[in-house]
């Protein structure tokens, strides 16, 4: 498994080739946007780690010229919290956002998680924390019970779990649920991720609100 | 007819303007005195000098009065030309047929006189007005893009200045993430190092906030999701303060700038855990009344130093006997995110003691669940 990191501080990539090598990846490094694409398209690295502040060009314009030919998944590893920027990065391709500083932990297990999605099985069951979702006859079950749903719950569930880990953007979630007419309707999302809280209220699954971004499904 | 009076038809019943009557009254008198000044001249100048003298009149008039009192202008002078200075005088009678021919001359060129030149006066006017308009314009747009390109270099600056800052606090974080837990040594760097963290992001944001860059992004959201995030960053901070919540169920969605208030109610609750002792609880109560939303923080502290109510949310003030590793940025910079989302916030002391601070957004929209395009709805059906 390879991880590029497109960073320009010296001890952030040495920091975080320590921590990514410690989990079995080959990492290699490159410390400004060109560089970056270019070792993309030689190498392929199964993971990219960005930060937003490079030196050559702005971390979201290497997004957008990687995401041309590649979908790859990327990790945004950025001093900038304002919602805008993250929104920016997310529209762009991101498949997740981490804001430094960071948990070396919580940043191995979103790695994890967005490598996860790629290539997940359409039709197998989906397994978390005690949930089990039965895509082929839209059934659930919690720790063993059967789990209640209505089709719009099983169906914003369903993308929660499949995306488990990852933050999974309103618009993702409402054009997958609603259908793309539904897109700016983020009211539909706020009662219905309500509902499912209190539907999974004893597993050990939390669905958390990522202002102005969208939720995430995690494990307590 | 020009085009400006094809496309812009006066109504009829519009009162004609004070400035205008004076304009006929004027030109009356002026013609009044010249056919008078004419007439004494005759004998030396001839009848067709009157005409022209009556022509220059116009024009003269032209350039400075409406069109109106001009054309009537000319129209009075040609009849008075006729009446009193063609031959045979005192009749409207013209005799020879080249007078005849000078009468319709003057009538023609008096009449285009006074309208060409009017209209060129009015063209004039109405390309300055545009003029004035157009420059207006630019300098708004002007003003605009300075003012877009002052926000810009702030942001960059911000950026950079953040940029600078928090690099090193996250290259320290990672290094003592890698070290491992059971270092004493390690975990005083660590302690330390979140120190700095909160001080570096409470005067980012207090420069945020200060620049007016803070634009609310509205979006409906739940009150829980609200706490969810206020509390999320505190958790070391709240495992010795339990949180007691009430009022919270009964909230509809509502249209808030989630993020802003989260980070206003987090700073009042990090405050609360500075100043009441560990293990007291602390309460938060939300309600909407009138459109307005209300949470009401409090704590089971020693309370308010008297009269610090007033000075709380001044940048950099720090009650007495405050604990060390304050910045006094905290509630400033909370009434500063309270104040963008057109609310505020406001301190006291509980009757029943303990402080108690009151975050209040006025004017908030609430989705109302009987509303036909609500889920609930579309789930029935």
């Amino acid at each position: 498994m390879t991880a590029l990191i497109i960073d320009d501080e010296i001890q952030i990539r040495r920091l975080l080739r320590m921590a990514l090598e410690s989990k079995g990846y080959t990492v290699r490094e490159a410390e400004n946007g060109t560089l970056g694409l270019q070792d993309a398209v030689f190498h392929k690295p199964d993971v990219i780690l960005l930060d937003l502040g490079l030196p050559d060009m702005d971390g979201v314009e290497v997004l957008k010229r990687l995401r041309e030919w590649s979908q790859v998944p990327v990790l945004i590893l950025s001093v900038r919290d304002q919602e805008a920027v993250k929104l920016a990065a997310f529209d762009a391709g991101a498949d997740d956002y981490v804001t430094k500083p960071f948990s070396t932990a919580e940043l191995l297990a979103r790695l994890t998680a967005i490598q996860r999605r790629h290539g997940a099985d359409e039709t197998a069951n989906l397994a978390l924390g005690g949930l089990i979702l039965d895509p082929a006859h839209h059934e659930a079950a919690l720790n063993g019970q059967p789990l209640k749903l209505t089709p719009t719950e099983y169906a914003l569930l369903a993308q929660l779990v499949r995306h488990a880990g990852k933050v999974v953007t309103l618009k993702h979630l409402l054009r997958a649920v609603w259908g793309p007419q539904a897109e700016e309707q983020t009211h539909y999302l706020r009662v219905y991720a309500n509902h499912l809280r209190k539907k999974l209220e004893g597993a050990a699954l939390e669905i958390k609100n990522e202002p102005g971004i969208g939720y995430r499904l995690e494990e307590r | 007819m020009s085009t400006e009076d094809t496309l812009k038809p006066k109504p009829a019943s519009e009162p004609v303007p004070a400035h205008v009557v004076g304009q006929f009254s004027w030109g009356l008198t002026i013609l009044f005195v010249l056919a008078s000044a004419c007439w004494v001249l005759l004998p030396y100048t001839g009848y067709q000098f009157s005409a022209l003298v009556f022509l220059m009149t116009i024009v003269i008039a032209g350039t400075r009065w409406n069109r109106g009192p001009v054309l009537a202008m000319g129209v009075v002078s040609a009849l008075v030309w006729n009446f009193i200075f063609i031959p045979p005088q005192f009749t409207l009678h013209i005799e020879k047929p080249q007078d005849i021919i000078m009468f319709a001359m003057f009538f023609v060129v008096a009449l285009s006189m006074g309208h060409l030149i009017t209209r060129l006066r009015e063209r004039e006017a109405a390309l300055e007005q545009h003029h004035a308009e157009r420059e207006q314009l630019l300098e708004a747009k002007h003003r605009a893009e300075l003012l877009a390109e002052s926000e810009r270099l702030h942001r960059t600056l911000l950026d950079s200045v953040s940029h600078e800052l928090k690099t090193p606090i996250a290259i320290i974080r990672t290094a003592l993430d890698g070290l491992g837990q059971g270092n004493p040594y390690a975990a005083e760097i660590e302690t330390a190092n979140r120190r700095l963290q909160r001080i570096v992001e409470n005067f980012l944001e207090m420069t945020r906030v200060e620049s007016e860059a803070l634009r609310p992004h509205l979006e409906w959201c739940e009150i829980g999701d609200v706490l969810h995030t206020a509390t999320a960053p505190l958790q070391r901070e709240l495992a010795t303060h339990p949180l007691r919540l009430t009022g919270m169920d009964a909230l509809p969605l509502l249209m808030l700038d989630s993020r802003l208030l989260a980070q206003a109610l987090g700073n009042v609750l990090h405050n609360a855990t500075l100043y009441a002792p560990a293990g007291t609880e602390i309460e938060i109560h939300a309600a909407l009344a009138n459109d307005t939303l209300e949470l009401r923080v409090r704590d089971h502290g020693p309370g308010l130093p008297l009269g610090s109510e007033e000075h709380l949310f001044d940048k950099f003030y720090r009650a007495p006997d405050s604990p060390a590793g304050g910045t006094g940025l905290g509630l400033a910079i909370a009434r500063g995110l309270m104040r963008a989302m057109k609310g505020d916030i406001e301190a006291r002391n509980h009757p029943e003691g303990g402080a108690e601070f009151t975050l209040r957004v006025e004017r908030v929209f609430q989705l109302v669940p009987s509303d036909s395009k609500s889920p609930q709805t579309i789930e029935t059906s």
